[in-house]
């Protein structure tokens, strides 16, 4: 089910609507310069095997500029399958791939690498934080792997990031040495180092109790707000999901409801 | 740019600071292992060094004779037959012909430093009751000490040997009841005698030489040895010690000369010394290889530790190729401060030796040269093995799948 929206920020307008009103042509032209467009990605795992399963059926989606959508489904639905391939740290078995407009899937391994570090951030469910770095050095890491060496304005920006997320007592504390939902606060302002146009959070408050997840969830809230920058979180919590702008259901490997939120359309 | 402030060396510095205990472990395993190839590089250069001067101190490292005499058939394959058994010739005291314009034509040679006139032959020094046998060598003062540092050897009077002056060893000194200035009789087997004074005590550290040698200038020799106006040898000196078989050769092409050098007179040392280089050798490449492995096996269990973060650095956007050079260089600085740590080790065991491995008269057993040069190759060698032996888990952290390093 493809889906397209032409105004990102133009929340009234369903998709179903939206997809009316576009023909092919616009359609394409369109999803050339959105963050994110699927089309017709599929995933199997043991290809040419005997027991060869194909996890993700034809996936058709795009996600325009400053969304905050959620995908839920449960579990062994091809969620996480899903945000590795749209993460690029899994190749699709058919379809293509479309990041702000550039033909991700169809890009060399090094190439992939780069994109991946400029346009992308990754929060998991585990913050996966560099225990033997601080937290400043964490946030610091994805532009030093992108610039090769440090210097004075990764260190600032790093410093600005952590201050946003309101950990600036706790920047040179070591990353095994804060609580968890610091940890996670952390593990945002990394994913946000290099100034992404999409952010994938995979289970994101997974881990922590309800105040630190709904702490967590404001925050990526108040970046979208603010920057603009896409979200796409994976969740099990319905509780979460209600609180995002679009929620899409995926299903065996299939996206079976893909809506805007109204509850929360309606608030906005 | 600063290297230490480059994303690679500062993560595999942390995840070598992370992994404190193993990472200490490896590098004093890798010093271990520098040390005792140092050590045994040092000792045995040191040994080898030692053998080879003490041999040249009264061995020429080439000698060029006179062709031996051979006996030969009157008529070869004639109708009177062939002899079944021919029997060789004995070899009397002969000169080098023409050895004056053999010596100019050495002298020319490449690599040859030092050439000089020899007659030598036996006798038998006496002096009251006692005789001994002794090699008479005559010498030509002007340049017999370029080729053998006699005069560094003298231990008492002097070494300007003159026409009825002799030089003994301290062994036929302490045999005879010699001393500088004291009167001895020298007589050949031809029945030429002389009586010659003792002007110089020598000592070559080498007993059978401190017994036997004497030296008397080159007139004084060849009119007691039957020789008059010859050379029964010429001794040459080279650069190169090690050259000197191949420069033998050189002079032997074209000449009936026989040319021996010292490679081709200690056969049987030079079998021991290579003996003793491939056992070394052998030690240096198992220690080596030891080394190597104690490095990858740390490094691979380390990249299985580490397996989420590489996954969550490649998720971030690091390379291939930086995930690669993260572990090379773990690998090389562990070799290379392993060998750091080896070289002072080995130096400290080496200044220690030369402490205790003393003759007993207090001397150095032998001489051990700290070659700044082997501990600079030490050095970048073990950073080498350490970078050689860090490339297969390297190449596996930089070929791990993220989503796969990430799921866990």
């Amino acid at each position: 089910m493809a889906e397209v929206r032409p105004h990102a920020h133009d929340r009234s307008l369903p998709p179903e609507a939206a997809q009316a009103s576009l023909g092919a042509a616009q359609s394409e032209a369109v999803s050339r310069v959105a963050t994110l467009h699927l089309d017709g990605v599929a995933k199997s795992y043991g290809v040419g095997t005997p027991v060869e399963v194909e996890v993700l059926h034809g996936i058709d989606l795009t996600l325009q500029q400053g969304e905050f959508a959620a995908l839920i489904g449960p579990s062994g639905s091809g969620k996480t399958t899903l945000l590795n391939l749209i993460g690029l740290l899994d190749k699709p078995n058919a379809g293509r791939l479309y990041i702000a407009g550039e033909d991700a899937g169809a890009l060399d391994e090094m190439a992939q690498t780069k994109l991946r570090g400029r346009a992308i951030g990754f929060i998991f469910q585990y913050h996966y934080l560099l225990p033997a770095f601080t937290a400043l050095e964490n946030v610091m890491m994805p532009m030093l792997a992108a610039r090769g060496a440090v210097d004075d304005a990764m260190r600032e920006r790093a410093a600005d990031l952590l201050a946003r997320v309101g950990l600036t007592p706790w920047r040179d504390h070591k990353a095994s040495d804060i609580s968890g939902g610091q940890q996670q606060r952390v593990a945002i302002a990394r994913a946000l180092a290099m100034n992404p146009l999409l952010v994938l959070a995979d289970e994101p408050s997974g881990n922590l109790d309800t105040e630190n997840a709904d702490a967590v969830f404001d925050l990526m809230r108040d970046v979208n707000a603010t920057s603009g920058t896409t979200f796409l979180i994976v969740t099990h919590d319905p509780r979460l999901a209600r609180r995002c702008d679009r929620i899409i259901e995926l299903v065996d490997g299939r996206i079976v409801s893909d809506q805007p939120n109204r509850d929360v359309v309606r608030r906005g | 740019m600063n290297p230490f402030a480059r994303f690679e060396t500062i993560v595999a510095f942390r995840f070598m600071r992370e992994g404190l205990t193993q990472s200490l472990l490896i590098i004093f395993g890798v010093a271990l292992g520098a040390g005792v190839i140092i050590f045994m590089s040092a000792l045995l250069a040191g040994m080898q060094a030692n053998i080879v001067r003490r041999t040249l101190n009264f061995q020429a490292p080439i000698e060029i004779l006179a062709p031996d005499q051979v006996a030969r058939q009157l008529h070869e394959g004639g109708p009177a037959g062939v002899a079944a058994q021919i029997q060789p010739r004995s070899q009397q005291l002969r000169s080098v012909d023409q050895w004056q314009k053999v010596r100019a034509e050495v002298a020319g040679v490449p690599g040859v430093i030092g050439v000089t006139p020899v007659v030598s032959g036996p006798g038998f020094a006496r002096r009251g009751e006692a005789t001994k046998s002794v090699t008479i060598t005559g010498i030509d003062i002007e340049s017999y000490f370029d080729v053998i540092a006699l005069p560094e050897k003298i231990v008492a009077g002097r070494h300007d040997v003159g026409p009825l002056d002799i030089i003994i060893g301290i062994e036929l000194a302490k045999d005879l009841g010699t001393t500088v200035g004291d009167k001895l009789y020298l007589t050949t087997a031809s029945g030429v005698a002389s009586t010659l004074t003792v002007i110089g005590i020598f000592d070559f550290g080498n007993k059978g030489v401190n017994e036997r040698n004497v030296y008397v200038s080159l007139r004084t020799a060849q009119s007691l040895l039957d020789l008059v106006g010859g050379a029964s040898s010429i001794a040459v000196k080279v650069q190169d010690p090690f050259a000197a078989e191949t420069i033998a050769q050189t002079i032997r092409g074209g000449t009936d000369l026989e040319v021996d050098s010292w490679i081709k007179t200690n056969a049987q040392f030079f079998s021991a010394m290579a003996a003793q280089i491939l056992a070394n050798t052998l030690i240096r490449f198992f220690v080596g290889l030891t080394v190597a492995l104690g490095i990858a096996s740390v490094l691979v269990v380390s990249v299985v530790q580490k397996s989420k973060e590489i996954g969550i650095l490649r998720a971030m956007g690091t390379a291939r190729a930086q995930v690669l050079r993260v572990f090379l260089i773990q690998g090389g600085f562990m070799g290379f401060t392993g060998a750091l740590a080896g070289a002072l080790l080995a130096w400290g065991f080496l200044i220690l030796w030369r402490g205790v491995a003393k003759n007993p008269d207090g001397t150095p057993l032998f001489i051990v040269v700290i070659e700044p040069s082997l501990f600079a190759i030490a050095c970048v060698g073990a950073t080498l093995v350490g970078v050689l032996a860090a490339a297969v888990p390297a190449l596996r952290a930089a070929r791990l799948d993220p989503a796969v390093a990430i799921r866990g």
